[in-house]
């Protein structure tokens, strides 16, 4: 990576648009520039180019429209970068499941409550050992409510979080509270194989492993008090912040629909980069078959999330003793990462129908758009950004800038610095469950070598990754809170 | 016959080479499944058959891996041992001797999404097959 007018290095040149802004000029078989979103803290973390090069990659991609665009939590995916965001033509451009990855809607929900920090401290470890028990969490866990049968799974499927509201989890106004309300419409599960609908039957309500987690946290700080208002936060004010996708559907969906992509990407004669990148053009029939497919699985997420929070609601009540109307457990809001989104932008100055792929980047519309709910449209749709588990995490809002810049997207976390074996290799020496503790964050989970591979070390500073983004005006700080409690796989 | 994790930000991937391609298919099931769990306290008392289709080397061996993935997924099989009965450009069949997982017994390292093409080559090179892959997890 080279800068020109500040740095010079190996092979890809970037060109500084602005003070948080970088380009990566149009060159061979790009259709558009690509940019970067990164402060001069950040730009380090790009050094070893294989996330560069992604970019670049994805600006190949027919019918990609205004640049390929990364977010300042980029880091190496396959095929797109995760923190990318691309925007195809709806009309002549193509759709690719690598654009939204394996774990499709994989997203974050971010409840309030009444409760206050300081008066519930010394229940904090009673209550993660009761939502721990409650949420399964963990590779392949199952068995959070009765497996359901495979008729409930299709209507799952087609109604995502309005199925988890009809059975009992969760109260209809959630429902306002999401993106999309918590359903993709034109969901078709005869789309997906027996085997992603046979690995969605057990594991509704559940966490799973990796980066995922449901987290208690504290409001440590609030930057804009009309937005926080608005939002229902106040100071030290407990939150839960929920981390998960649409599991193993999600996962076996992706990889039946590359198998597609790839007989696809051939016969529309499409010219990639990258195997990863399989696409088909967004109106052909693989392209649609693929939409329905993602909308099955991003219903299920949202299924997932809804039946957690509900989950969660239940371990609070039983441990604190008291009543729902006391403990104010309130869906502040629910944004997918993971997903693409057929949307209208203005590009160039005209109005265009585009296939909106944001693969590690979340949704940040500005205040006053039709899509978010009635009670946040004079402050915009909120945004979640989960830092890594031993630091905090933001509340922010959209802008009208993210609609003009980056088709009303900003980041969605902290972003990974380091390799997974590399993370392993520095928790060695580190007692986890001490090392949490330090922190003040109450922690359980299912295997230490996923708490290793996510210990904070292996992430950038969030507050770095959306600091650039309130400094280049796509979205807008409103509230940080720092974990207390978690619980992980 | 060697494996190697490769240093990857967010995935996890495995670098594989072998005197002959079958081989790499036993040597890329036996990594697979070491990457899920800790295959030192993996009893090989069970005994499953598993199969794949692909035109060509590479779709094969994608098929293949896929495959095993499934095993884990559905059943949560985890491998320790894995022999090829038979291997043609469009189908390898094997078999593979392990047991379910079991988190009390069992140390479980991480949850692979998806076997991804990125970066995915399967290649001879100075007489040795070789193959690259990365795990989504």
């Amino acid at each position: 990576m080279s800068r020109e007018n500040t740095t010079a290095g190996d092979e890809i040149k970037l060109r500084r648009v602005a003070e948080w802004l970088w380009e990566i000029p149009r060159q061979g078989g790009m259709r558009v520039p690509g940019r970067i979103y990164a402060s001069e803290e950040l730009l380090p973390s790009l050094q070893d180019n294989n996330s560069l090069r992604q970019v670049m990659n994805v600006a190949c991609l027919p019918g990609i429209v205004g640049y390929s665009l990364a977010m300042p939590d980029i880091h190496w995916g396959y095929g797109f970068p995760i923190g990318g965001v691309a925007a195809m033509d709806y009309d002549n451009g193509v759709i690719s499941p690598g654009g939204v990855g394996y774990d499709i809607n994989c997203g974050v929900r971010l409840v309030r409550t009444n409760l206050v920090f300081r008066d519930v401290e010394e229940k904090i470890p009673r209550l993660v050992e009761a939502l721990f028990s409650s949420i399964p969490s963990g590779v392949g866990a199952h068995g959070a409510i009765p497996k359901i049968s495979l008729g409930d799974e299709r209507r799952l499927l087609r109604e995502g979080a309005r199925w988890a509201v009809g059975e009992g989890y969760g109260r209809q106004e959630d429902l306002e509270y999401m993106e999309e309300g918590g359903a993709l419409q034109g969901a078709d599960a005869d789309l997906l194989s027996e085997r992603a609908l046979e690995r969605g039957l057990r594991q509704v309500g559940t966490l799973g492993s990796g980066n995922h987690f449901l987290e208690i946290g504290r409001v440590e700080e609030i930057y804009r008090t009309r937005e926080a208002e608005i939002l229902g936060l106040f100071p030290d004010q407990l939150l839960v912040l929920i981390h998960t996708g649409s599991r193993g559907l999600g996962y076996q969906t992706c990889e039946d629909f590359l198998k597609v992509m790839n007989r696809a990407t051939g016969k529309y004669q499409i010219d990639i980069p990258d195997r990863q990148l399989a696409c088909t053009p967004v109106k052909s029939p693989e392209g649609q078959d693929y939409l329905a497919a993602m909308a099955c699985a991003a219903n299920y997420a949202w299924a997932n999330r809804q039946v957690i929070m509900s989950q969660a609601e239940k371990a609070f009540i039983r441990v604190l003793g008291i009543s729902p109307r006391e403990l104010g457990f309130f869906l502040i809001y629910d944004v997918c990462h993971n997903i693409a989104k057929i949307e209208e932008h203005v590009v160039e100055g005209k109005p265009r129908r585009v296939c909106v792929h944001r693969k590690g980047a979340t949704r940040a519309f500005p205040p006053n758009h039709p899509l978010i709910p009635k009670a946040y449209r004079q402050i915009g749709q909120p945004v979640l950004v989960p830092g890594d588990m031993g630091r905090y995490s933001f509340l922010l809002v959209g802008t009208e800038t993210a609609m003009e810049a980056t088709f009303g997207s900003t980041c969605h976390g902290a972003g990974r610095v380091m390799s997974r074996a590399q993370s392993r290799k520095i928790s060695r020496g580190i007692n986890i469950d001490q090392e949490m503790a330090r922190r003040g964050v109450v922690a359980r989970y299912q295997g230490r070598a996923t708490m290793a591979e996510e210990m904070p070390h292996s992430y950038k500073d969030v507050a770095a990754v959306v600091e650039t983004m309130e400094r280049a005006g796509i979205s807008k700080k409103v509230a940080r809170f720092r974990p207390v409690g978690i619980i992980k796989g | 016959m060697t494996t190697r994790e490769i240093e990857h930000t967010a995935d996890l991937g495995i670098e594989i080479e072998t005197a002959d391609l079958s081989g790499l298919f036993s040597e890329a099931a036996e990594a697979l499944f070491g990457l899920v769990a800790d295959s030192d306290d993996i009893n090989p008392k069970e005994k499953i058959a598993v199969s794949a289709m692909g035109q060509g080397w590479e779709e094969l061996f994608h098929a293949w891996l896929c495959e095993l993935l499934a095993q884990f997924n559905l059943k949560g099989f985890v491998g320790k041992r894995c022999e090829i009965v038979s291997l043609l450009p469009e189908r390898v069949e094997g078999l593979i001797w392990g047991e379910c997982l079991d988190l009390e017994r069992h140390r479980f390292y991480t949850e692979i999404k998806g076997v991804t093409y990125h970066d995915f080559k399967v290649w001879q090179e100075d007489g040795m097959w070789r193959a690259r892959v990365i795990f989504d997890v």
